[in-house]
This record gives C-alpha cells, sequence and structure tokens, in this order.
C-alpha cells in the first residue's frame, strides 16, 4: 500500500520536474528577433505604400518626366509582398490565422493598387501626350490666321488651365465651346488639321476626367486601413504572445513551489522512516540545499521540519530556532525585523492576516531587503515556505518611481515606446511641446509628429542605431498637433530588460526651434563670410580690424593674425592722392556706403586694383557707428581682360603693330601737337611690290611670316618716338614726328626702300619684295589729318604707276587729278543708263590678199561734256571701280547681238573683245558667255576673246580654269599687247592661246628701230614654233605692212588699214573695199 | 551679423557652381546593372547559347535573339523546332533588364519568370524542365559549376537565375544620346537634336521614357486610330496583347511600350512585324497613336535621333 502510494508521489514528482523544465525553456523562446523583423517587414510596406502614393500624386500632377521610379517602388512592393508571404520568414502561416487574413488582405489591397498604377501610367501618357503635342499643331495651325484660329489658341489656352486647375464647371464650358468650334469647322480649309486639333482636345477633356477618376479611386483604396488592421492584429497577436510568456513564468514559479512541496514531502517521508532511508535523506537535504530559494517546511502542527541554509542566511536572527518550533513562533520572532505587505499593491499585512493571503506576499526587511514569500499548503497539512530575495528588482522599481517623477517634472519632454515604437508614455513638457495630450499620444507612432522632411534613410539610420542598442542623437523637425513646426534635439536610446534584450525606447527631447534659428542664421551669416568670393574685412569703430574672411587671405596673401588690430592704411598701394581717401571717408561717414575702384597692395607689395565698398554697421539703439565692413573682389583679372580687349581692338594681332584705328588716333594727336609747336610731320604710305605674289605662292603661313619680318625691319627704318602701323594686307604707314626739313621723309622713304629690296629668306628660299612709298608733309600738304591719309595713298599709287621700289611725294596736282577721276566715275556710272557707250569695230586684214579677217571691237564713250573718251582713261577707272563688270557684259551682249545681226543678213565676219583681268570670276564666266550665245545664236568660233599678258603670269589654275571654260565654248584665245610685259614660251605653252598680237608700240618702230624690228622678228619666230597666228596692231604705213607681210605675219590691224568705226561705217568700209559678199 | 550678410548681397554676387549633366529631360542615360556575380554572368552565358534547352538540341536563346546584330531575329516571326514559325516578333534581349516585364503582353514580371516561357513553348523550344534538367545533369561539367555557384546546385529556378543575370549584363552604353544627356554638347548634331525635340513636340516621349525609352508602361496599340482595322490583316490571338494575362476588356490591344534603344537596328517594327523601316513605323505611330499624317522632314529627323539612342556592347558588332 505504502509503495503504492510512493509510486503515485514519483510520477508526480517526475511530472512537475517535466512541467517547470518545459515551462522554463517555454519562457526562454520568447522570439525577439523574430517580430523586430516582422515589425521591420510591415514598416517597410507602409514606407513603400506611401511612396507608390506620392509617385501617383507626381504622375497625375505631370511631374514625372518618366517612369522608371515608378516602376522600382511597383518591383520593390511586388518583392517585399512576396516576402511577406513566404513561410521561410516565419511570418505567414506562423503566427495566427487572423494575420494571415490581415496580410492577404493589405496585399490584396495593394495589388489593385498596383493594378490601378498600370492605368493611371497610361491614362497619364496619353493626356501628356496630348499636352506636348497640342501646341506644335496650334503652331502650325498659326500661320493660317483668321477668327476662327484665334478662337481655338484661346479655347486651347482655357485648356491648358483647366489642366493645372480643373473644374467640372470650366471642363463643362470648355466641352461646350469645342462643340461650337467643330460645327463651325466644318467648311475650313484647315479642316484636317483643325480636325485633329479638336480629337486631342476632346481626348484630354476625356482623359483628364478619367485620370482624376483613377487618382480618386487609387486614394480610396483602404490600404491605410488594412495596414493599421494588419498591425493591429498582428499587435494583438504579439501581445498575446507576451501575455502567455508572462503566465508562464507565473506557472513556474508555481511549479516550483509544488515541486519544492513535493521535495518536502518526501523529506518528511524520509524523516519518518529515517532508519531505512537515511541516505535518502541526506540526498535529499542536499537537493534542498542546494536550491537557489529559501526553503522551510513545517508539517501538520506547524512544527519545522526543513529548512535550508539559504533560510539562514534570509533569516539570520532566526539562528537560536530549532527544528521544532513553529511558523507562528518564527513569525514572532521576525516581527522586529519584518514588516509584510501585499504584491504590487504595497498595502502592510498583519501578521495575523499572512494565513489568509493567497499564493504569495512581499516581506520588508530592516535592512533594506525584499522576499517574495509564498506559504503554501502541503498535503498533509503542513506548510512549504519559499522566499526569493527580489531586493534587486524592488529596488529597481523604486528607483524607477523615483525616475518617473522626474520624468513627470522634467523640462525636456520624455516619450517611451515599446520596440514597436507604440507610445506607452510621454510627459508633461511632452503634451505642452506637441499639444497632444498623453491619452492622445499613447498608442500611437510618434511618427504623428513627422513633418515630412525627414529622409526614409535617415529614419533607417536611427531605428538601425537604436535598435542596435546605441544611443541616437539628432534633431527632428516636428509637427505639432495644430501644424505648426518646431525643432527639437532628440536623443533615443534602448531600455534593457533585466536580460538585457531591449524592451523599450526612451526619447528625450528638447524644443531647439528658437536656438535653432540663431543658429541656422549664424551659419549662414559665417558660410558666407568664410566662402565669399570677396574679401571681406570688418573693422572697429576706430577703424581697427576686427576680422578678415579666407577670401581677404587669399587676395591680399595677409594672415588674420598679421594683420588683426591693424589700420587697414597698411593695404594702401600710395598710388591715390591724400584727397581721393578723405573724400571716401566723408561719404562713409556722412551716407553710410561707399563703392568704387581702389588700388591695394599685397602682402607680397605686388599692387593690385579692386572694386570695394564700405559699409558702416550701426547700433541699433544708440545709432553710434559700430563697425565698418569692407567687400571687395580682386579685379585684377577684368583688368588684364579689358587691356586685352583694348589690344585687340587697337593692335594688329599678327605684327603686334598698331592698327588703323589707333593710328589714326596718333596722327589726329600728332597733328594737334604738331598745330601747337608749329612742328612738321610726315606720313609715309608703304606698300610692298610683289607681296600678293609671294603669298599666292607660298601660301599664308609663310606670307604672314613674311609681314612679320617686314613690320621687325620697318621699326628699324624709324625712331622709337615715330609711329610704325598696318593698316591691313601689305599695307603700311609710318608717322614721322619732329622732322627738322622735308627732305628727312625722303631719307627714311629711302631706308625703307633699302630694307624692303634686301632679300627675305622664307620657306627655304630668298625672295626680294621692294616696296612703293607715297609721302605727304604736314602742314605743307594739308592740316587734315583725314586728308593726309588720302594724299599719302594717293602719292603711293602714283609711285607704284612709276615703277617699283619709288617714293612719290604728294602735290596738289595730284589732287586735282584724283578729283577729276571721282567725278569721271561717276559719270561712268551712268554712262550704259545713258546709252554713251559706243562700240567701234577695227577690220583685221590677211596681209597677203589685204582681205577682211575679222575685226576688233572698242569700246569709246561718248561723254556728253568731255566728247569721246579714251578707253586708255575710262577702262582703268571701270575696273578700279568694279564698273567693269556691268561694261564688259555690256560689251559682250552688244558684240553677240551684232554678230546675229550680221549674219542674219548674210555677213560672215569674226569679232574679237577685249577682257580684263578683273573681270575673272566674277559675272563673266563661261556659263554666262554660254548663255548669252545661246541666247543670240551666236557660235562660239565667231568670237575670240583677248586678253593680256598680265593675265597669265599669275598662272593660277583658276585662271587655266576660266580660259579653258571659254575654250570648250569655241571661243579664241588672243594675247593683246604682247610684248610688253613677262613674256614666256612656258605660259603660251600651259594656255590655250590661239592668236599673239604684237603691242602696236613695237610695230611703231618697224622698219628702222633695230631693237624693234629684233623683237618683232623674236614674236613671229615664236608665234611659228608655238603654231599661233600673230597679228600686228598699230600698221599706219606701207612700209611697215610690207616690212610684217615680209617676215610672215599673217594679220594686220591698224589705221593703214582702217580705223575703228561704227557698224555702219564698217559696212560702208566693207562695200568699199569689196570685201563683201553680199547675197 | 545680419548688417554684414545684408551688405554682402548689396554690393557682391556670390559664384554658384553649374552642374553638368542634362536635367528635367524625359530620358535619362542606361546604366550598368549593379552587383552583378561575374560566375553567374558567365555561366548563363553559355546556358544562353545552349541548344540543349530545346527538345531536339537545335535551338538556344541565341538562336531568335542574336547578340551581335540587335539582340533578336532577323526574321519577322522567329522559327522554333521543326520550323515551327512564332506568332510575334521577337524582342530584343539587349536592355531587357530594365524593361518592367517581359514579353508584349507583359506576361513575366522578371526575367527569371521569361525564361521558362519558351522553353515550354511548343513552338518555340518545347522542352520541360525535366528533360532540359535530365540532358543537363549528364555534363558533369556543368553540374559542377552549379554546385559551385549555388547551393542547391543544378535547379530550374538557377538555371533562369544564371540567364537572367547574364541577360543583365546586355546593357548598351555610351550612345550619342547619352553622352549628350550627360553634358557631351557635341555628341549630337542639328539634326539629331531637331529630332529629339520634335520626338517630345509630337508627345512621343510621353511613352517612350525612362531609360529604355519605353518598356516601363502598357499602353494601346491605336490610342486614336484604329490599328487593327486598318492593318488589313485578320485579328489573331496575340494581337490582343494584355488582354490575354488579365481577361479584362480594358486591356484588350494593350502592349508593353517597347524600348526604343536599339529601334534602329531592328529589322522588323511592332509585335506583328509588320513594318520594316524605321522611317514607316514613325509614320504608323503617328497616325495611330497622334491621329495625324507626321511630315517626311520631321520623320527623318525623329529617325536621326532615334539613331543616337543606339549603345554599344562588346557582344555587338557595330
Amino acid at each position: 500500500m505504502k509503495r503504492r502510494y510512493w509510486q503515485r508521489k514519483r510520477h508526480l514528482l517526475i511530472a512537475a520536474v517535466a512541467v517547470t523544465i518545459g515551462l522554463f525553456l517555454v519562457t526562454r523562446s520568447t522570439n525577439i528577433e523574430q517580430h523586430t523583423l516582422h515589425s521591420r517587414m510591415l514598416l517597410q510596406m507602409k514606407e513603400l505604400d506611401a511612396r507608390l502614393d506620392r509617385d501617383v500624386l507626381q504622375v497625375t500632377s505631370f511631374i514625372l518626366r518618366h517612369y522608371d521610379s515608378l516602376v522600382e517602388t511597383a518591383d520593390d512592393i511586388r518583392h517585399l509582398s512576396k516576402t511577406l508571404r513566404d513561410p521561410k520568414y516565419g511570418f505567414y502561416t506562423y503566427t495566427e490565422p487572423a494575420v494571415d487574413q490581415a496580410i492577404d488582405k493589405y496585399l490584396d489591397v495593394l495589388e489593385q493598387k498596383l493594378m490601378l498604377l498600370e492605368r493611371i501610367k497610361f491614362r497619364a501618357s496619353v493626356l501628356r501626350n496630348g499636352l506636348q503635342y497640342l501646341p506644335t499643331v496650334a503652331e502650325e495651325l498659326h500661320k493660317s490666321d483668321g477668327k476662327l484660329e484665334d478662337q481655338v489658341v484661346d479655347l486651347l489656352n482655357r485648356l491648358y488651365r483647366y489642366n493645372l486647375f480643373r473644374s467640372t464647371e470650366e471642363g463643362r464650358q470648355i466641352e461646350g465651346e469645342l462643340k461650337k468650334l467643330e460645327a463651325d469647322s466644318l467648311n475650313h480649309p484647315y479642316k484636317q488639321l483643325l480636325g485633329n486639333i479638336f480629337l486631342h482636345m476632346q481626348a484630354n477633356l476625356r482623359e483628364r476626367t478619367a485620370l482624376a477618376q483613377l487618382k480618386d479611386l487609387f486614394l480610396a483604396m483602404p490600404a491605410a486601413q488594412r495596414y493599421t488592421e494588419l498591425t493591429s492584429a498582428y499587435g494583438a497577436f504579439h501581445a498575446n504572445n507576451m501575455r502567455r510568456a508572462e503566465w508562464m513564468s507565473v506557472g513556474l514559479m508555481v511549479s516550483t513551489v509544488l515541486l519544492l512541496s513535493l521535495l518536502g514531502w518526501l523529506l518528511r517521508y524520509l524523516d519518518a522512516s529515517r532508519e531505512e532511508a537515511q541516505s535518502s535523506w541526506d540526498r535529499l537535504s542536499d537537493a534542498v540545499e542546494s536550491v537557489n530559494e529559501a526553503f522551510a517546511l513545517f508539517d501538520a502542527n506547524g512544527k519545522l521540519v526543513l529548512f535550508n541554509r539559504k533560510w539562514q542566511e534570509f533569516y539570520p536572527w532566526l539562528d537560536a530556532l530549532a527544528p521544532g518550533s513553529t511558523l507562528l513562533e518564527m513569525r514572532k520572532a521576525n516581527a522586529d525585523h519584518v514588516r509584510y505587505e501585499e504584491p504590487e499593491k504595497s498595502v502592510p499585512i498583519d501578521v495575523a492576516d499572512l494565513d489568509h493571503v493567497e499564493e504569495s506576499y512581499i516581506e520588508q526587511l530592516g535592512d533594506g531587503r525584499w522576499y517574495l514569500a509564498s506559504d503554501a499548503d502541503t498535503s498533509e497539512g503542513g506548510k512549504a515556505c519559499v522566499r526569493v530575495d527580489i531586493t534587486e528588482s524592488k529596488q529597481i522599481e523604486l528607483d524607477l518611481r523615483k525616475l518617473g517623477r522626474a520624468l513627470e517634472q522634467s523640462p525636456a519632454s520624455v516619450v517611451i515606446t515599446d520596440t514597436n515604437g507604440v507610445i506607452e508614455y510621454v510627459n508633461p513638457k511632452f503634451e505642452e511641446i506637441s499639444g497632444y495630450s498623453s491619452d492622445e499620444a499613447i498608442g500611437q507612432n510618434p511618427r504623428i509628429l513627422k513633418s515630412g522632411d525627414k529622409r526614409p534613410e535617415e529614419y533607417k539610420d536611427l531605428w538601425d542605431t537604436i535598435s542596435s542598442g546605441k544611443e541616437w542623437r539628432g534633431v527632428f523637425h516636428n509637427k505639432r498637433k495644430d501644424g505648426s513646426i518646431y525643432w527639437e534635439a532628440a536623443s533615443i536610446s534602448g531600455l534593457r530588460g533585466e536580460d538585457g534584450e531591449i524592451t523599450h525606447y526612451i526619447a528625450v527631447k528638447e524644443d531647439i526651434t528658437a536656438r535653432k534659428r540663431a543658429e541656422d542664421q549664424l551659419r549662414m551669416n559665417a558660410t558666407v563670410f568664410d566662402t565669399a568670393s570677396e574679401g571681406i574685412l570688418v573693422t572697429d569703430a576706430n577703424n581697427r580690424i576686427k576680422t578678415v574672411n579666407p577670401a581677404f587671405t587669399r587676395i591680399t596673401g595677409y594672415e588674420p593674425e598679421d594683420i588683426i588690430g591693424q589700420d587697414p592704411k597698411i593695404l594702401s598701394s600710395g598710388r591715390h592722392e591724400p584727397h581721393f581717401y578723405r573724400q571716401m571717408w566723408r561719404q562713409i561717414n556722412s551716407q553710410g556706403y561707399w563703392s568704387g575702384e581702389v588700388w591695394n597692395r599685397r602682402k607680397d607689395g605686388s599692387v593690385y586694383p579692386e572694386w570695394l565698398s564700405v559699409v558702416v554697421i550701426r547700433d541699433d539703439k544708440t545709432d553710434e557707428i559700430k563697425e565698418y565692413v569692407a567687400v571687395f573682389s580682386d579685379i585684377s583679372q577684368r583688368k588684364q581682360d579689358e587691356e586685352q580687349i583694348r589690344r585687340q581692338a587697337n593692335y594688329d594681332a599678327l605684327t603686334g603693330l598698331p592698327n588703323r584705328s589707333l593710328f589714326f588716333d596718333r596722327l589726329n594727336q600728332a597733328v594737334i601737337s604738331a598745330r601747337r609747336e608749329n612742328g612738321l610731320l610726315a606720313l609715309l604710305f608703304v606698300d610692298l611690290d610683289r607681296f600678293k605674289a609671294v603669298n599666292d605662292t607660298f601660301g599664308h603661313v609663310l606670307g604672314d611670316e613674311m609681314l612679320q619680318e617686314v613690320a621687325e625691319r620697318l621699326k628699324l627704318c624709324v625712331r622709337d618716338s615715330d609711329t610704325v602701323a598696318r593698316l591691313g594686307g601689305d599695307e603700311f604707314v609710318v608717322l614721322a614726328h619732329d622732322m627738322g626739313e622735308v627732305n628727312d621723309a625722303a631719307l627714311v622713304a629711302e631706308k625703307i626702300i633699302d630694307q624692303m629690296s634686301r632679300s627675305f629668306s622664307v620657306g627655304g628660299r630668298e625672295i626680294a619684295l621692294g616696296a612703293s612709298i607715297g609721302i605727304t608733309i604736314y602742314p605743307e600738304d594739308t592740316d587734315d589729318a583725314e586728308e593726309m591719309m588720302r594724299n599719302a595713298d594717293m602719292a603711293m599709287y602714283r609711285a607704284k604707276e612709276g615703277g617699283r621700289n619709288r617714293y612719290q611725294f604728294f602735290t596738289v596736282g595730284m589732287q586735282e587729278q584724283v578729283r577729276e577721276r571721282l567725278e569721271l566715275e561717276q559719270d561712268l556710272r551712268h554712262a550704259i543708263d545713258r546709252d554713251e557707250l559706243r562700240l567701234y569695230y577695227q577690220p583685221i586684214v590677211d596681209s597677203r590678199s589685204g582681205t577682211l579677217q575679222s575685226v576688233e571691237a572698242l569700246l569709246r564713250w561718248d561723254h556728253p561734256k568731255r566728247g569721246l573718251v579714251s578707253p586708255e582713261t575710262f577702262i582703268p577707272l571701270a575696273e578700279d571701280s568694279g564698273l567693269i563688270i556691268a561694261i564688259g557684259s555690256y560689251v559682250m551682249e552688244e558684240v553677240c547681238y551684232q554678230l546675229r545681226e550680221w549674219r542674219r543678213d548674210g555677213i560672215d565676219i569674226n569679232v574679237s573683245v577685249n577682257v580684263s583681268s578683273r573681270q575673272l570670276g566674277r559675272e563673266f564666266s563661261p556659263w554666262i558667255v554660254s548663255g548669252m550665245l545661246k541666247e543670240y545664236g551666236v557660235r562660239g568660233e565667231w568670237l575670240t576673246l583677248e586678253i593680256t599678258e598680265g593675265l597669265l603670269m599669275d598662272d593660277s589654275p583658276e585662271v587655266l580654269k576660266w580660259l579653258n571654260g571659254f575654250k570648250e565654248l569655241g571661243l579664241g584665245l588672243s594675247i593683246d599687247d604682247f610684248g610688253t610685259g613677262f613674256s614666256s614660251l612656258s605660259y603660251l605653252k600651259r594656255f590655250p592661246v590661239d592668236v599673239l598680237k604684237i603691242d602696236r608700240s613695237f610695230v611703231h618702230g618697224l622698219p628702222n628701230d633695230v631693237g624693234d624690228v629684233s623683237l618683232v622678228e623674236a614674236i613671229l619666230a615664236m608665234g611659228k614654233s608655238l603654231n599661233l597666228k600673230v597679228v600686228a596692231e598699230g600698221v599706219e604705213t606701207k612700209q611697215q605692212s610690207q616690212f610684217l607681210r615680209k617676215r610672215g605675219c599673217d594679220l594686220l590691224q591698224g589705221f593703214y588699214f582702217g580705223k575703228p568705226m561704227r557698224e555702219s561705217e564698217l559696212m560702208a568700209w566693207m562695200k568699199k573695199q569689196g570685201k563683201v559678199s553680199s547675197r | 551679423m545680419f548688417c554684414l550678410v545684408a551688405s554682402l548681397f548689396l554690393v557682391g554676387t556670390l559664384s554658384a557652381s553649374a552642374g553638368t549633366g542634362r536635367t528635367g529631360e524625359p530620358v535619362i542615360p542606361l546604366k550598368p546593372y549593379k552587383n552583378l556575380d561575374p560566375r553567374k554572368v558567365a555561366l548563363g552565358d553559355r546556358l544562353y547559347h545552349d541548344v540543349r534547352l530545346s527538345r531536339d538540341n537545335t535551338i538556344s536563346c541565341a538562336s531568335c535573339h542574336d547578340l551581335a546584330t540587335n539582340g533578336s531575329d532577323s526574321r519577322p516571326s522567329s522559327i522554333g523546332i521543326n520550323d515551327a514559325v512564332g506568332p510575334i516578333k521577337a524582342p530584343t534581349v539587349y536592355n531587357a533588364a530594365y524593361n518592367f516585364a517581359q514579353f508584349w503582353d507583359g506576361r513575366a514580371a522578371t526575367l527569371e519568370e521569361q525564361v521558362s516561357g519558351p522553353i515550354h513553348n511548343p513552338i518555340e523550344m518545347s522542352s520541360d524542365w525535366e528533360q532540359v534538367l535530365g540532358k543537363l545533369r549528364k555534363d558533369l561539367e556543368l553540374v559542377e559549376l552549379f554546385n559551385d555557384i549555388y547551393p542547391d546546385g543544378l535547379t530550374p529556378d538557377n538555371i533562369a537565375s544564371a540567364i537572367a543575370d547574364f541577360e543583365r549584363s546586355l546593357v548598351t552604353l555610351d550612345s550619342p544620346f547619352d553622352n549628350w544627356l550627360k553634358g557631351d554638347d557635341s555628341a549630337l548634331n542639328e539634326q539629331e537634336l531637331r529630332g529629339y525635340n520634335l520626338f517630345k513636340s509630337y508627345g512621343c516621349s510621353s511613352c517612350h521614357q525612362g531609360q529604355n525609352v519605353g518598356g516601363n508602361l502598357f499602353a494601346s496599340m491605336g490610342a486614336i486610330g484604329d490599328y487593327f482595322g486598318h492593318r488589313g490583316k485578320e485579328i489573331v490571338e496575340v494581337d490582343l496583347g494584355r488582354f490575354n494575362v488579365t481577361g479584362e476588356e480594358i486591356d484588350r490591344y494593350f502592349f508593353k511600350v517597347p524600348s526604343l534603344r536599339l529601334a534602329a537596328l531592328q529589322k522588323f517594327y511592332f509585335h506583328d512585324a509588320s513594318q520594316t523601316r524605321l522611317e514607316d513605323a514613325i509614320r504608323v505611330m503617328g497616325r495611330y497613336q497622334l491621329g495625324r499624317e507626321i511630315p517626311d522632314d520631321d520623320i527623318s529627323a525623329i529617325a536621326v535621333f532615334i539613331r543616337s539612342l543606339v549603345g554599344r556592347h562588346p557582344r555587338m558588332k557595330p
């Protein structure tokens, strides 16, 4: 019987141990990490959802230019949704069905939002398409303006306004208007274009409404609500979890008591059968000893059966108590040392009532220790007493209570949240600052204070910092309940439980709005001061330097320690007169500011210009001067730039010599001072001979080098006080001052010619240039600077005409000529219009038969006042003035006309026409001539162009192309005045020449002048060898004619045969000669 | 101190630094895909060219998405195994990483999901994972490679992951237009710039935007005109577009707006490969998305601009 009873107890014991261990394990496994992970996932989702809302708002207000960010948000949401539902993360299916359902509901809403997002994206892009496109098409419409178009554009403007500020009324109005316009446009020429516009406008109205509806639909999605439901479901689950853990702890306590009771009973049982189980008793006694709690066992008679060492330690004054003393005796003995109270309520318990206390009570000892006491009844009617020392936690509780009072009265605002960030406590200061009462705040997230200007990363950083157990310090820009914004400096840190795990977060915050404002102002000022590119200098009322900024140091080279306390005078360069500073100070003190350009000196002694502004700072109250602030920028660079620009404007970039404008300036100055001092000036115009050829042959680079060398040499020819300038191209000019006599100018000219005639080394070749110089003298020729320029120019041309390497003084006669030339040029301009030009034809005859071969067309000008003007006079004029182009065309057209007329009359005469080199490449091209030939039905073979040797001497591909063009049309080419220039066999071969015309000057000396004879013979030989026909011009006598015929000259032209004559005269002449075959 | 600041603004202006790249444009430069594991990319490269992914070992990804030309097919419809002809134009694989969904109708959300599409399609590779794994498991070297890279070795997911990562490396960079966006004024000539401005003013950029110049939304083919009605060809299943995925009437004829990044290199345009010239494709867009005929001059300018979007990739032969 006894044995069975024992066995039953043993089972109970084992079960109690198992339950204790089990409870212990379960209690241990409250999974903080999982909870943190889940909270974080939910938070993240919420944040993504908010991001989505923001993006959609941006899309619907057309702020987003592309959708990439949207796509990213959507991707993130989908990814996180997947993670939330993934069992791997121990959330979904691991908590409880209510949470799963809440997750499903929330994610469903998000999924619907994403679906709406796609629709919104498309609608927004259609809308945006129209908004971008409509102005383009409206612009097209703009080309035709009319009333309807104006109305359309007006309506468009309204549509755009409507898009910005949508109102249903406005939409209806626009729609009505649109319908009206559409009806009006039915017969409009731009019907199609208008139709397209209307289509897009209607689409806009439609889509705008659709988009607005979608947006409303999107924003109405109950995501926030679902989220709240989810968090509260999860919160409930979590709270439940926590509560369960708490119950487990209580259970553990209970089971420990139970276990110990059983142990006690066992001891008692063993005690009863000591004889047989002394050893068992000892073992049990040891077990009791090893328990951490104080333990004592009383039997049904209230007698102490067993107690452990801890018990003795807990109640040292009970030492004397021998086994067998009763619980009541013990309590009496305790009376002086122990106070009893109910747990949690701190209500004292009378000793007499102790037996009626259920479960446990608290013992407060005189020495400050606290025990949790439990006197449980044993099955035998005894008592098992267990004492746990809870002094430490009690102390903490007390401290907390003290702290609590501190918090209540704290000048800082304090918020305590749980680990999910849900507010559990706020102090009165918080209520005062934030405007939220503690009832309103508790249960909320501190996010209610968010003003929205902190980035998500910053919150993440905060969260990471505090969840890792560190303290986070920083500043919040928060919003009060009434919406006003304030700054708070916050320190947030985790509160740890006894197990070291963070159980709460506490935020201590201070309203620093005022401080922040002041700081910001200071910081901004300091930043401006430190980073300004202008130097800043502040002096006190006595003008002693108080502070300078880094830019000051950079510009002046003075470190702050060099200069603080000094008078800014040490910066002055000495370039300004004392009255300059006096004036400056007068303005500063009277008007409060001054600005202007000042030259100052750097620490290294260099002088620099600065733009300085000085402002007076006065005391707000007393109006006394407190300090002066000087701000300046270094304008050296600007000065240099100005100098650079001045140089560019006044100097020739290639040679560095003054250019025309500077030279003219100097000339004016020189004239003024010469007038004052009765001085003598010489102005020399220098034109390089043959430079054009050099430039064409060797290229511009070497040509430019040569010009630089010329400039150097010119400078050698004059005194330093004289001016050498380049006017452009190869034209230079020299102004010589203070000459003793006119002849000095000639000496300078000779020097220049000498220098220019010396060879230049260019491109590895030695080349001589030479110069032609025109000179004018002040005051002899004129006392006007402009006229001097004209005079010298004229004289220079005269020198050139006289042959190269010459100088020529200006004469009054020249001026006369110039005037006349100018008049003549004026008249020539009108000669064609007034029909004053006449074509004359001079016969060219066969030297053997004397028959007419062809005629040369010669131009005469029948001037209304001067009579006939010779071509030698007016052709150069026409060439210089460019009139040659018009005149050349006129001649060509006249000749073509004449040829047509002659052929029509059956008269076969070929005509040669003189062409000037100035006509090259202008209006007189093969293409133009070809047009004329076609127009008049004239064949190219009937025409020969007479050109001068000079043209061939240029030897350029351009000329060759020009001449070949004419040859292709069938025209003949003839070299006029052959023998006067540099005749060369080589160019005759290269160019497509048919005829040489011996210049009249050589024919004139025939047959007696030996020189002329040998020259003519040479030309004839040359013509023969090249298979060219030769015409002799200016044949005036029978002897000349005979001589030429004998020497084999084919063709002759001259007065001896016939003078140049009008067409009618020519006809008469021909009739007389009988050389015309009339049909 | 406040007076000091005021006086500063009174007398001087503070220099502001100017940024380089252009902002506020609807198109942004392409960036290389970040954090790719080079081993996975190399493995994906291998699989991309592996014909064992098809039932009769004749077709690989590269068969219809040729990297040397344009990442797409030179045929209007791709040819699968046994000469089966696909119903839709193969999109380019270049820059597909930056498309927000894959396939013309967007039925795959990720490149990984996309991979199994053609493998299972009876007229493409006509295979299944079982078969593919069976063949690949015999290739010990390949199995080894998978084991090195993935903890769970050779699996369908990992095959898809490797191919997808390889495809993420196919981003064309350094296009003249991107260089212009980054601030190089000389990168575009006048005509290209004119084309870009027209592209914006005709509203093309409302759909074709972002770094892929498209590829980030679904839009209706024929927003203004009746494209399918005028096409003169029977409407077939693939013409329904997104409708085939969602079953919603509102999605009928909706397609993923294709990226224009390599449009200039394509031989065929639109999902039905109905156009062969870029200029004609632009004309069709004008007709059905805008409701008007765009003048030839403007079309050629826009085409020139679209050519400037073509970047470079080592695999792509210029």
